[in-house]
């Protein structure tokens, strides 16, 4: 049992570290693709772009520009420094809920990318800037996961790391392969750097070999039991954490729990064959679409309940 | 700064104040001696770099407040000094005696201003004065506070007058803040001079926080075996929020605002994640006006519509109570010495300074010709604001206070300028006197407890008497010794 300010402001936390994370890997990955010439350096940019919502062809030929502003641009409420502030607001908000340990690693990454010498920093080392986010964040999960008790408050934090994790992935995957503007991604440099942008190339690389393609691309992505940024790992980590939860605050089959077993269940019982003849587009939309609505739902179940519905008798 | 050490008075020069250092005839005080040899030992360089390597651990720690600029906000923590500030044990024995005295009365004064006002009907405080503050509370009237404990957390400023005695300067029994940096300097100094204080015999303050919980349990004995005890903070924009916080983690409780709260029925309750959950006992951090909108100012959003009335039904423990600020009013004061004698039949341990009421014509006249001598409150006020430092100020200054004065002599008193005695300080990278006052920090439920420490509050500026945190003050720590200082 906790405030359910508390709860809902943990579990932002957690989407938007996760989101700086993913955001400061795409920024990394287009920076190095840029460093080449040809086909593969475009569509890189492109896919990253696309994949954070920016459409814009023009920004794509500015690679350097493009991830500076994602990472640096305090106006850009989805850049890296945006996030990491958000996060920080959201921890403080709840600093009493937190330990000490996660709370100053937060704190110290917020104040390093918020400072003065932040752009200089960047334009030194871009790479070196954001690789160094990337670590202190998983510095900063590793506190989480090792300090703070696994209970309730942990659980809505990581609910809140796998739910924008499934709905980064989908997005990443849209971009590469069901975008209505750009036809699918098959040139193997482009398809490389998307598979850096999962986080996820040397573990492909140990289940398939370098035999990089796209269908075997979407099968690890979204299937894949093991890898923790598959699609399939997120929505059964989210069912499992929702059902603690929901047996813990006493809410029984809540809403939430009910659209994350059916999210869960879909990706389980789905193969690369069917989503192969319809298309990936349509399964990545339900995703997309699916993770939206377990949002509402998590807010509807603990946080924003009608207060008639639960005052004592 | 390599020329100001090793530290002596000759290069340290404090002026005409009482130094908590040295002595007039230039030798350091006992007390002090260990620290001055570390400080010696360690070299300029060094203790420069443990004052960073304290500003950097307050960073990390979010000890700070926000500056707003153009364009950017900016962190800054709230400035804190390296040297402790150190008490011998005899001169606590007296400080400890004179606030828990102190306290009893105020809390039997409150008891009787919101029962059956004995002391305004034997004439030792004026009625009008009473009744008429802007910190009195009507609707407080005849109800019942366990043990009398009205003040449940208070925070009195002691100074040090030239002649080196403790004097109250005020009381707060509001929503005293500051014991979260009493702690965190604490914390700093434990590491930044880790020999001097084991040897030095340090008394702790580690357990504050626990005692501040059994005081807020305490009051809620006869309601609850086990009550459910929360902080209630104006949010995460106040000033004080991180001590609001930090309170709330080491007590083990929740932090709620006033959107977390709900009353029904004359009941409190906060929303969890579980649906809604009893409040027993809200240690507020919130000030009166603004704990329920529907009793006090309507405007606000930062307590609970409703919770007056829980509380007066007896369904929720407020501490502090409602209309304590009474007894912290700065015209009241004036007449705490004669409330201890007429409550305790006892002389006051701690003196008063000496106070002008300007609502009496003839100290008016004193206080108007005196105003390039003496410091102007205003009785309602708090925080360093609506203050008059007579010899700091500009004769423009003080000509637009005399008007003041003359237009509403009820709002102010006045008091002499006393020179707060000085401690040394790291400013600039030199060591210098900068005057401090001294805040302990008294507890009372069934029991009335002294935390064997104080926030140690510094004037940054060189020879500024004023210091408030929200007017540049800064702190240090404060160090109670177990007994007499004995050097081996």
């Amino acid at each position: 049992m906790m405030l359910a300010r508390v709860a809902d402001s943990l579990y932002w936390i957690g989407r938007y570290i996760e989101r700086a994370e993913h955001v400061s890997r795409l920024a990394a990955v287009m920076l190095n693709a840029a460093l080449d010439v040809g086909a593969g350096a475009a569509q890189t940019s492109r896919i990253a772009l696309a994949a954070v919502g920016a459409h814009d062809a023009g920004r794509a030929d500015h690679a350097y520009e493009a991830a500076r502003d994602l990472s640096l641009d305090r106006e850009e409420a989805g850049s890296v420094v945006a996030c990491l502030a958000m996060a920080r607001e959201n921890a403080r908000q709840v600093r009493d809920q937190i330990t000490t340990e996660t709370w100053e690693q937060l704190n110290m990454l917020h104040l390093r990318v918020n400072g003065r010498a932040q752009e200089e920093a960047f334009d030194d080392d871009p790479a070196g800037f954001l690789q160094g986010i990337i670590a202190d964040l998983h510095l900063f999960k590793g506190a989480v996961d090792s300090t703070l008790s696994h209970g309730e408050g942990w659980r809505f934090l990581l609910i809140g790391v796998y739910l924008e994790r499934a709905q980064l992935i989908a997005r990443l995957l849209e971009a590469c392969f069901s975008d209505r503007k750009s036809p699918p991604v098959i040139e193997p440099i482009a398809l490389m750097s998307l598979l850096r942008m999962a986080c996820a190339l040397e573990p492909y690389l140990r289940v398939y070999t370098a035999d990089i393609n796209p269908r075997f691309i979407l099968e690890f992505l979204l299937f894949d039991e093991d890898f923790p940024r598959s699609i399939r790992f997120c929505t059964a980590r989210i069912q499992a954490l929702l059902e603690q939860l929901s047996h813990q605050a006493g809410a029984g089959r809540s809403d939430a729990l009910r659209l994350a077993g059916r999210l869960d269940a879909r990706l389980k019982y789905a193969d690369v064959e069917e989503v192969e003849a319809s298309g990936a587009g349509t399964l990545l939309a339900a995703v997309a679409g699916e993770c939206a609505q377990i949002h509402e739902a998590i807010y509807e179940t603990f946080v924003a309940y009608p207060l008639e519905l639960s005052l004592p008798g | 700064m390599g020329d100001v050490l090793p530290l002596t008075q000759a290069a340290y020069l404090p002026g005409v104040a009482y130094d908590e250092m040295f002595a007039p005839g230039g030798g350091v005080r006992p007390h002090y001696e260990l620290l001055q040899d570390r400080i010696a030992s360690l070299g300029a360089e060094e203790l420069g770099e443990r004052q960073r390597t304290l500003e950097r651990s307050f960073l990390l720690q979010g000890i700070t407040f926000t500056v707003y600029g153009a364009e950017t906000a900016t962190e800054r923590i709230i400035p804190t000094d390296l040297f402790p500030r150190i008490i011998p044990a005899e001169e606590w024995a007296k400080i400890e005696a004179g606030l828990t005295q102190r306290l009893r009365a105020l809390n039997m004064f409150l008891a009787d201003i919101y029962g059956d006002q004995r002391v305004l009907m034997d004439g030792v405080a004026p009625r009008e004065m009473v009744l008429g503050a802007a910190s009195y509370r009507r609707e407080m009237q005849h109800l019942y506070v366990p043990h009398n404990a009205y003040a449940n957390v208070c925070g009195s400023d002691l100074i040090r007058a030239e002649d080196g005695g403790f004097v109250v300067l005020e009381d707060n029994l509001r929503v005293p803040s500051g014991v979260s940096y009493m702690l965190a300097n604490r914390d700093a100094s434990r590491r930044t001079f880790p020999g001097v204080f084991r040897q030095a015999g340090v008394r702790p303050v580690e357990r504050y926080p626990d005692l501040l919980l059994s005081t807020l349990k305490s009051m809620a004995g006869e309601l609850r075996s086990d009550p459910q005890v929360v902080v209630l903070t104006p949010g995460v924009y106040n000033s004080a929020y991180y001590e609001h916080a930090y309170l709330a983690r080491l007590m083990g409780v929740p932090l709620v605002e006033g959107r977390d709260l709900a009353v029904h029925d004359n009941r409190v309750y906060m929303r969890t994640t579980a649906g809604l959950r009893r409040v027993d006992v809200i240690y507020r951090r919130v000030d009166d006006d603004f704990i329920d909108p529907l009793t006090f100012r309507r405007d606000s959003s930062l307590g609970a519509a409703g919770l007056f009335n829980a509380y007066r039904a007896g369904n929720v423990i407020i501490c502090n109570a409602p209309g304590t600020g009474v007894a912290d009013d700065k015209a009241v004061y004036a007449y705490v010495p004669d409330i201890i004698r007429y409550y305790l039949a006892e002389e006051p341990i701690l003196a008063n300074v000496e106070t002008f009421l300007c609502r009496e014509p003839s100290q008016l006249s004193h206080v108007l010709a005196n105003l390039d001598k003496v410091v102007v409150k205003a009785v309602g006020a708090s925080g360093g604001y609506g203050m008059l430092v007579g010899p700091h100020a500009s004769k423009a200054e003080r000509a637009a206070f005399a008007d003041a004065l003359k237009a509403n002599p009820d709002n102010y008193i006045a008091q002499p300028t006393i020179q707060l005695s000085t401690a040394p300080c790291l400013v600039d990278a030199r060591i210098e006197p900068r005057h401090v006052d001294l805040r302990p920090f008294i507890l009372s439920g069934e029991k009335v407890v002294v935390t064997p420490g104080a926030l140690t509050r510094v004037a940054l500026r060189r020879g500024s008497l004023v210091v408030n945190s929200s007017q540049g003050g800064g702190s240090k720590d404060t160090w109670v010794l177990t007994e007499a200082t004995a050097r081996p």
